[in-house]
């Protein structure tokens, strides 16, 4: 049962019936078989997750990092072409692929990229994309990091943090939407206590997260670090890049 | 297919506004009477024991790549209980889609095939017996044939690319390459090439399950292992491949009415199960009882000489019957090194 439950397949075999069921005319005509066979594949082929709704396409890494892929492989054009959106529009574009992806995801990760709450400004296609990476694929994670930062920033004791695993993460509450709470994440705090903070996290936490010596790497080149600005150099990262298996 | 899903209620807390609606309006009745019409549905079409069967093996095999291996298990399910394809008059008959192993044959095929047809030869096609180029040739089509193929020189090199590639030494696989090679000037039609091609792969894992077999019952960590512990295991092989020797050889139907499951597929099955069974855990486990007992008799075999051995059992038996023993290797090994 441990095999089963790491490699998500139980997951799959549960949506793969679901969708038998509720679309059971169009997928019973050519065999069942050649309906599993077409599935898998699919998923193999991280080609699963097009069109698919935002709890389907988070529920899984291999999902996340289809998803991830799946944008690049439709809008590359927009970099190449040296276009600079919106969050409105990145969320816009998202939502084609994902009608109901949370345009709060796509805040925070803008926020990543400009390292402010300045939402309207306008991003790159390279620049969002590795830090819509980042914030989608380690979303949990990067929660519980900011629960950590804002312990520290307010003096208190991070050993006290509760990993949010049940909690929807569009749910927590988005400080940085306030003005002195803006500033004070910007302030930064001690990047060597961060660093540790951040060592006893990987040990606990269940879920994925970004390599744990790329972190400690990128808080090692200043003494002190603001929240936004360790995200937006871990977004750059190759490890991370490599880790997550997408782009 | 993709386009095709929507939303699903997969088991989580959070719904969205796609999420299909039902589990909230509908009546408790009407949901009772469409559960049981779905689980209706997925016995009628034998869903249960197609996952069943899917997961075992999955489960047996623990493979790196999970979701890979349910693509490729439910692709050649589906390729085999898909009707065959009318007969081609090229002599060339396409592999049933889906399965990946037959299509990356048939490309392959396809790629090193000539567009032109060969130049006569000097002499007639001699499809059996020494040629001059050393090899004992196979049932190659000489020039004149209809169709082209791929050209013998090309076809043998191919051969000796997957065995090298496979991990195999050239030396091991040198006896099987040139049971397998034709002349170099002959043109190689596609069941020929299928056939060698399957026959080096399969043996290119042969050798590597020979290798962990090796490694698995006779510790190479404490030096080389007695001959006679070597000689007990490979004689279980010996065994074991005279026992499947009635499955490798059970002809093909040629009754329309027989298909996968038919009489003559459950003979081979049987012959299979029983080959098995004489290199299970515990066989082979009385067998090096048995060999250790005799141990120091004989002096040493090490890993190389044991991979020889093993690959004259293979090419021995040659065709079909190196792949039964090859499937009866693959299961014992990994059955016994979990």
């Amino acid at each position: 049962m441990g095999y089963l439950a790491e490699t998500n397949v139980l997951f799959y075999l549960n949506d793969a019936l679901i969708q038998l069921l509720e679309h059971r005319e169009e997928y019973t005509q050519f065999g069942v078989t050649r309906y599993f066979a077409e599935y898998f594949s699919s998923v193999k082929n991280s080609n699963h997750v097009l069109f698919r709704e935002y709890n389907y396409i988070k529920a899984t890494p291999h999902n996340r990092a289809s998803f991830i892929k799946v944008f690049w492989r439709c809008f590359r054009q927009i970099g190449r072409s040296g276009d600079v959106l919106s969050v409105a529009e990145y969320s816009s574009v998202l939502q084609l692929l994902c009608p109901d992806f949370p345009v709060e995801l796509v805040q925070s990760t803008a926020r990543i990229v400009l390292v402010d709450d300045t939402v309207d400004y306008l991003m790159s296609f390279a620049d969002f994309l590795y830090a819509f990476q980042l914030q989608f694929y380690y979303q949990e994670f990067l929660a519980s990091v900011l629960a950590i930062y804002q312990d520290l920033l307010y003096g208190k004791n991070p050993n006290t943090v509760i990993v949010p695993t049940s909690i929807a993460v569009e749910q927590l509450p988005l400080l940085a939407t306030e003005e002195n709470s803006t500033q004070e994440l910007q302030e930064g705090v001690e990047a060597s206590t961060l660093a540790e903070c951040i060592n006893g996290l990987c040990d606990r936490f269940k879920q994925s997260h970004p390599p744990r010596s790329c972190m400690l790497d990128v808080l090692q080149q200043s003494p002190k670090v603001s929240y936004y600005s360790f995200l937006m150099s871990l977004s750059k990262q190759d490890a991370v890049n490599a880790h997550i298996g997408a782009l | 297919m993709a386009e095709k899903r929507r939303s699903g209620v997969v088991g989580t807390t959070t719904t969205t506004t796609m999420t299909s609606s039902s589990s909230s309006s509908v009546p408790p009745e009407a949901k009772a009477s469409r559960s049981e019409s779905d689980r209706l549905l997925l016995s009628q079409l034998g869903v249960g024991e197609l996952l069943r069967g899917a997961i075992l093996k999955m489960v047996e095999v623990r493979s790196d790549d999970p979701i890979g291996f349910l693509a490729d298990h439910f692709c050649n399910l589906a390729s085999v209980s898909s009707p065959p394809p009318p007969p081609e008059t090229s002599g060339r008959t396409d592999p049933p889609p889906g399965s990946a192993f037959s299509n990356n044959v048939l490309v392959a095929f396809d790629l090193l095939s000539d567009a032109a047809p060969p130049p006569s030869p000097p002499g007639g096609v001699a499809p059996e017996g020494p040629t001059e180029d050393g090899g004992s040739g196979t049932a190659a089509v000489g020039p004149g044939a209809s169709g082209s193929g791929v050209r013998g020189r090309l076809y043998t090199q191919t051969l000796r690319c997957l065995c090298g590639e496979g991990g195999v030494p050239a030396a091991t696989s040198a006896p099987l390459v040139s049971r397998l090679r034709c002349r170099d000037h002959e043109a190689v039609p596609y069941d020929i090439f299928r056939q060698g091609v399957l026959t080096c792969a399969a043996f290119s894992d042969f050798i590597r399950q020979a290798q962990r077999l090796y490694a698995e019952v006779c510790c190479p960590a404490e030096g080389p292992a007695s001959r006679a512990l070597c000689g007990a295991v490979l004689g279980t092989l010996r065994e074991a491949l005279e026992t499947s020797r009635g499955g490798g050889e059970a002809r093909r139907p040629t009754d329309a009415g027989v298909g996968p499951g038919g009489p003559e597929a459950n003979l081979k099955a049987s012959h299979y199960l029983e080959a098995s069974a004489k290199i299970s855990p515990d066989k082979v486990a009385q067998v090096m009882a048995r060999g250790a007992a005799a141990e120091g008799a004989g002096g040493e075999m090490d890993a190389k000489e044991f991979e020889n051995a093993a690959a004259e059992l293979f090419i021995a038996r040659g065709g079909l019957g190196g792949l039964a023993m090859h499937g009866v290797l693959s299961g014992s090994v990994i059955c016994y090194c979990v």
